[in-house]
């Protein structure tokens, strides 16, 4: 059996699945539990394909709803655990990952994003913001990363274990059907190698030493009898993620200094807003460009900075106003106007949003 | 008038191989280059593992360059990948067709099982199945994994070497691949029948690669499909 599945470094032609499964690998990831769906099938096929010779397991279960709460289990058995889905398989995952959000597991899901509601398209979409950053009932806490690039997925699947493993919140890898099937080159890696800590992960079930005299009982409940008792849970959990939320939120910016407008997008609407901005300042026009790479929690304080400085934000995305929704909460009381470029399950190219920003600069 | 035999005769290909290997490209630009030597070119979409992606968005392109595309037309089609896929009738019968036929076949096992459903494959005495190589990709990255992969296909006779690193692609990584590609054949005791490289970089080898296989000149066009 081969010792490591990636010696030192090594540059590779991939597409976006394989690369998270290349990155699951790179991580330690010991088990993955999944239910097919298009566009992420190819994770569990390379994953499936790949994994037996590094030791590692996978389990395919009955639909997604299994697959959350078996990704749940193999975390709770202390196994660095993962699942992906896409579009309804996501709608499903919800329950699970609810749980996850009562009980702090460290699960880590990939979503990549088609087309909804429903089954609608099996291609493209970023209309699954709304539902990975805040799918869960209740007060439901977890880190969403947004990638745009293959080089991202792998960096980012790589962080999201240690993220979920060192705050213990379930922790998404957004992609979309596009980053899924695309295909670029990248620089696949060992993490150690490059002095990137693997966090262990640990059992919360089944510790030695008696309960209650060696160590605190395990008591993980998504179950309360009264409401106190769920409401001193709560806050706890909640100023862990507000301490956590400014060490965790992560976002790429460049020209916002002086510009009129900004171009703020995510994922891999991102990449065609970056060759606008860089097109348009190189004619002349004041713009910047911002992408929160978490979409959960968003880098609030940058984002309030700039929406205090900046007259006006064109929001792109593949939505209906997703993005847009979380950036209105975070900005609430900013002068800036939000100025929408929202295609719903559709692309969105570098010359579509400098024609809009020409549009709207005049 | 001396006809060669080049020309009277007739070429089947059929292109297989390991997912994201370039298996569409090569068969494009394949048939584009019999076009231009003024053949006539039946181009065969069999991808029912990922069907109507690959051709379907140049379809029309090809059209105008010469290449008869047996693809289906995105209003023909419905729940395109995952809710079952029916096979275009006239692609079965695509090698009754008149003219050189090149197929291009979803990726791996299942994609190469695909050429089962083609009328008259088992017996067709033109027929070559080439595997594409791409050693940038990490599961045919060394000799000993093509060599693996290749058994585990069926039916192949022969390889095309296609490494590449997109749009960083060099000569360099083009020659490595026609090193291990070439010797990974010759544990298999197949031939690699070309090495595919984008045309510029195709000039700066010539027309032999470093192993001594023919180069064959390619444009990109996928990335103007979609997956």
């Amino acid at each position: 059996m081969a010792e490591k599945p990636i010696e030192g470094e090594k540059r590779v032609f991939m597409t976006g699945n394989e690369v998270v499964a290349w990155a699951a690998l790179a991580a330690k990831a010991e088990i993955m539990y999944g239910y097919p769906i298009t566009p992420q099938n190819e994770i569990m096929h390379y994953w499936t394909r790949t994994a037996p010779r590094f030791g590692r397991e996978f389990l395919q279960t009955e639909d997604e709803l299994s697959a959350g709460f078996t990704t749940a289990g193999g975390v709770m058995a202390g196994r660095k655990a993962f699942t992906a889905t896409a579009g309804p398989g996501n709608t499903l995952m919800q329950e699970p990952m609810s749980m996850a959000e009562a009980m702090r597991l460290p699960v880590v899901v990939v979503v990549q994003q088609r087309g909804g509601p429903s089954t609608a398209t099996v291609i493209y979409s970023q209309q699954e913001v709304t539902m990975t950053t805040m799918g869960g009932n209740g007060e439901g806490l977890r880190i969403v990363y947004s990638t745009a690039t293959h080089q991202e997925l792998f960096d980012y699947t790589i962080k999201a274990f240690n993220t979920a493993w060192k705050y213990r919140f379930p922790t998404f890898v957004l992609g979309d059907g596009y980053q899924a099937k695309m295909r670029e080159s990248l620089t696949i890696y060992d993490p150690e190698a490059r002095g990137i800590e693997l966090i262990p992960a640990e059992p919360y079930l089944g510790r030695p030493g008696v309960p209650g005299v060696d160590r605190p009982p395990a008591q993980y409940r998504n179950t309360y009898n009264v409401e106190e008792e769920l409401y001193e849970v709560l806050q706890g959990y909640f100023q862990d993620y507000e301490k956590m939320a400014p060490e965790v939120a992560e976002y790429e910016a460049f020209d916002t200094a002086d510009a009129d407008l900004v171009v703020v997008s995510h994922g891999v609407v991102s990449r065609a807003a970056k060759g606008a901005v860089k097109e348009l300042r190189a004619a002349g026009y004041k713009v910047g460009y911002f992408r929160p790479i978490t979409l959960r929690p968003l880098p609030v304080k940058e984002l309030r900075e700039l929406g205090n400085r900046t007259k006006q934000f064109l929001v792109a995305e593949s939505a209906n106003g997703q993005l847009a929704r979380l950036l209105k909460e975070a900005a609430y009381g900013c002068p800036v106007e939000m100025l929408p470029m929202f295609k719903p399950g559709v692309g969105i190219t570098t010359e579509e949003v400098v024609a809009r920003v020409k549009e709207i600069l005049g | 008038m001396e006809v060669s035999d080049n020309i009277s005769s007739r070429i089947v290909e059929a292109y297989i191989g390991e997912y994201a290997s370039g298996k569409s490209e090569v068969a494009v630009n394949r048939a584009l280059q019999l076009a231009r030597q003024g053949r006539r070119v039946n181009l065969v979409d069999l991808d029912i593992v990922e069907p109507c992606y690959t051709l379907r968005p140049i379809k029309k392109r090809l059209l105008d360059l010469g290449v008869d595309v047996l693809a289906w037309e995105t209003r023909e089609t419905m729940g395109l990948g995952e809710a079952g896929n029916i096979l275009r009738p006239g692609n079965r019968w695509a090698l009754r067709r008149s003219g050189d036929v090149i197929l291009d076949i979803g990726y791996g096992v299942e994609g190469a099982r695909t050429l089962h459903l083609l009328e008259g494959a088992d017996k067709d005495p033109d027929l070559k199945v080439l595997a594409v190589i791409n050693i940038a990709r990490p599961l045919t990255g060394s000799v000993s994994d093509i060599v693996d992969y290749v058994r585990g296909l069926g039916r192949v006779d022969g390889l095309v070497n296609n490494s590449h690193l997109g749009d960083e692609t060099t000569v360099e990584i083009i020659q490595e691949g026609a090193a291990v590609v070439a010797e990974a054949a010759r544990r298999l005791g197949l031939p690699v029948v070309a090495t595919a490289a984008l045309a510029e970089l195709a000039r700066e080898i010539g027309p032999v690669d470093a192993a001594g296989n023919p180069v064959r000149p390619i444009t990109r066009f996928m990335p103007q499909t979609f997956w």
